[in-house]
């Protein structure tokens, strides 16, 4: 048979594996790779956030900043997520779509900024943000998205809202939900995504 | 709509809103979607799990789902779907390897680097072992290789057993008798047993896929075949997964995943490649910059 | 009218694609009445590897999603090697100016629509141009 064996594990392990001051030297090294291999390598490691966040600001190559990314949310504390936070408005699909990736992951951590995201005057940024209430716990994402409605002009900015609400929401929300559809009435869609929603979540205690 | 029961336990009340809730969950989060002549089937599996993990209301279930507590995502999916594993499964994946796959690899292989094709998670050996066979049926030009083939598992019980090489009759049940005759011997009991050529040609090993440490000390795989488990992953995990896998794989090296999961869901560090037989993803050959 | 005529052969195939539950919903709802059969995919990936496995007769993408937007789906769509390069899209905008209209049609857009889309809208211009290919 053609089949060989050898060690399946052939490199060396990193030397340097518990040594940080060292890998946050080669998040400016030239090499794309050695920086990849130095952001995979402080994922977590909440002394490196300044680090991380500089460094993203640099990088150019796209799967470095996918590591830098990763790096940071493992860390997942309130530098980190100020450190991921300006990426949501990034001109770059892939980065945006990353940073609210990374984010939605940190519930608890991007919690006090929930304010200011969904007050944001950028319809776009406080469309990305209601994103951010995926996986906050039913209350929470329920208040926060409520909250917006309640005030919110543009119609695309409820739908996104909406959306959420029909995963996470209580029937604390539907107050909220129908003064939205009256809002919009004679609109085609926005009634139809308040009806449904409320059908999902009215059997839901807040 | 009637309440459902489960199990003996009083009524839980789950209605066909709330299955849809949960329905779209999980095609949010897995890609799995299920259409309306499947819904009575999940009702009933929904209902076990409440049971199983003694939520008191839907409401309380679907939070333990949506938090993932447990691995409840994978206990609910794996209560759809047959968790028989035999050996060719999923071979459209195995026909794009000998149809597809091989032919640029091997065009772009410099000197005499074997072939390293990586089964993770083996579990009891059935792909590894499909891999080789599939290869000595199906590849003209499988003797002018060399080739390793890898399975790692997190469960070293697992990995023994894919050693040991011994199946039930059942998990022949995709293979031709001559196949059969050809690789495998007869045993007792409705047993067979992998031929001692077949099994030393498989390298076992242990290993844990977000385990950065671990997984470093494998790279240069031209394929590796990682079915059904990284949809599963938290968030956090399935990306440090999959850029471990980035760096166990050559420049250009393939990955197949399982058969309802999407990279789109995983991670955007692989390219999206269309073949005849199947779709795969692909470590880039250069690095791409971005804007 | 339209399911009348479409009972008797084989159903038209709409792939929606959409970043939001409800607005797949809301458009699979109203293509379902008018006699299609819809399948889903929720971002530009998971399309293009639903296009490439099953066959369509019409792709109706929303332009504002994450990562990869309506027009580099199509973009991506209309490179891919074989038939389905010209499978038919409806892009669903949120702008109606002429840059839009523009973009739509160098992505390579057969038709756009924009948003909020009304259910007879959809149906027109779903049956008009799921009927082009066949």
């Amino acid at each position: 048979m053609p089949f060989i064996k050898r060690g399946a594990a052939t490199s060396v392990p990193d030397s340097d594996a518990d040594n940080p001051a060292a890998h946050v030297e080669r998040l400016n090294s030239a090499d794309a790779e050695i920086r990849w291999a130095a952001a995979r390598a402080l994922g977590g490691q909440a002394d490196a956030v300044p680090a991380l966040a500089a460094a993203l600001g640099a990088e150019k190559v796209q799967r470095v900043r996918e590591a830098i990314m990763t790096a940071l949310m493992r860390v997942g504390n309130e530098a980190s997520v100020m450190a991921l936070l300006p990426y949501i408005r990034s001109q770059d699909a892939g980065q945006r779509a990353t940073a609210i990736e990374a984010l939605q992951a940190l519930p608890s951590a991007i919690m006090p900024f929930m304010p200011a995201l969904l007050a944001d005057a950028e319809s776009d940024v406080r469309i990305l943000a209601t994103e951010l209430a995926r996986n906050m716990e039913a209350n929470d994402a329920t208040h926060v998205l409520c909250k917006l409605i309640d005030s919110e002009p543009h119609p695309n900015v409820c739908a996104a809202a909406i959306d959420v609400l029909a995963e996470v929401g209580t029937r604390d929300a539907i107050p909220t939900l129908k003064a939205c559809a009256e809002r919009f009435a004679g609109t085609p869609f926005l009634p139809f995504a308040v009806s449904t929603t409320i059908a999902r979540i009215s059997d839901t205690q807040g | 709509m009637a309440p459902l029961e489960a199990h003996g336990a009083r009524a839980i009340h789950v209605t066909q809103e709330d299955i849809r809730r949960l329905c779209e969950f999980l095609y949010r989060r897995t890609g799995m979607s299920f259409d309306d002549n499947k819904r009575y089937y999940i009702d009933r599996r929904v209902t076990e799990r409440m049971a199983a993990t003694g939520s008191e209301s839907f409401q309380s279930y679907f939070a333990t789902l949506r938090s993932d507590a447990d691995h409840e995502i994978q206990h609910l999916v794996n209560a759809f779907t047959v968790n028989e594993t035999y050996f060719y499964r999923e071979d459209h994946q195995l026909r794009c390897m000998t149809s597809s796959l091989l032919q640029d690899i091997v065009r772009r292989k410099k000197n005499q680097d074997p072939i390293r094709i990586w089964s993770i998670p083996c579990s009891t050996g059935e792909e590894p072992y499909s891999i080789a066979m599939w290869l000595m049926e199906n590849w003209a030009d499988v003797d002018s290789h060399n080739i390793e083939i890898v399975g790692s598992d997190i469960d070293t019980r697992a990995l023994k057993a894919a050693a040991d090489g011994i199946y039930g009759a059942r998990a022949l049940m995709r293979l031709s008798p001559a196949v059969v005759d050809r690789y495998f011997e007869r045993l007792e009991k409705d047993e067979v047993r992998i031929d001692p050529g077949l099994r030393d040609s498989v390298q076992f090993t242990r290993a844990n896929l977000i385990d950065r440490s671990d997984m470093a000390r494998y790279r240069n795989f031209d394929i590796v075949f990682c079915r059904n488990v990284l949809i599963y992953f938290d968030d956090a995990s399935r990306r440090i997964a999959a850029e471990n896998l980035y760096d166990c794989l050559r420049p250009g090296g393939y990955i197949c995943l399982g058969h309802s999961e999407t990279m789109s869901r995983i991670s955007p560090l692989f390219s999206v490649c269309r073949f005849p037989e199947a779709i795969v993803y692909q470590r880039p050959e250069a690095d791409r910059d971005g804007k | 009218m339209e399911s009348e005529k479409t009972r008797s052969m084989p159903r038209a195939r709409i792939l929606v694609v959409d970043d939001s539950s409800l607005v797949r919903l809301y458009f699979r709802t109203a293509l379902e009445k008018g006699g299609f059969e819809v399948e889903q995919a929720i971002n530009g990936i998971e399309a293009l590897e639903k296009i490439l496995a099953q066959a369509f007769d019409l792709v109706v993408v929303d332009v504002n999603m994450p990562r990869m937007d309506g027009f580099s789906f199509i973009r991506e769509l209309r490179a891919t090697a074989g038939a389905v390069a010209g499978l038919p899209a409806l892009v669903i905008t949120t702008e109606a100016g002429r840059q839009d209209r523009e973009d739509a049609r160098t992505a390579g857009a057969n038709f756009y629509l924009v948003k909020p889309v009304s259910e007879a809208d959809l149906l027109r211009y779903a049956a008009i141009l799921a009927g082009v290919r066949a």
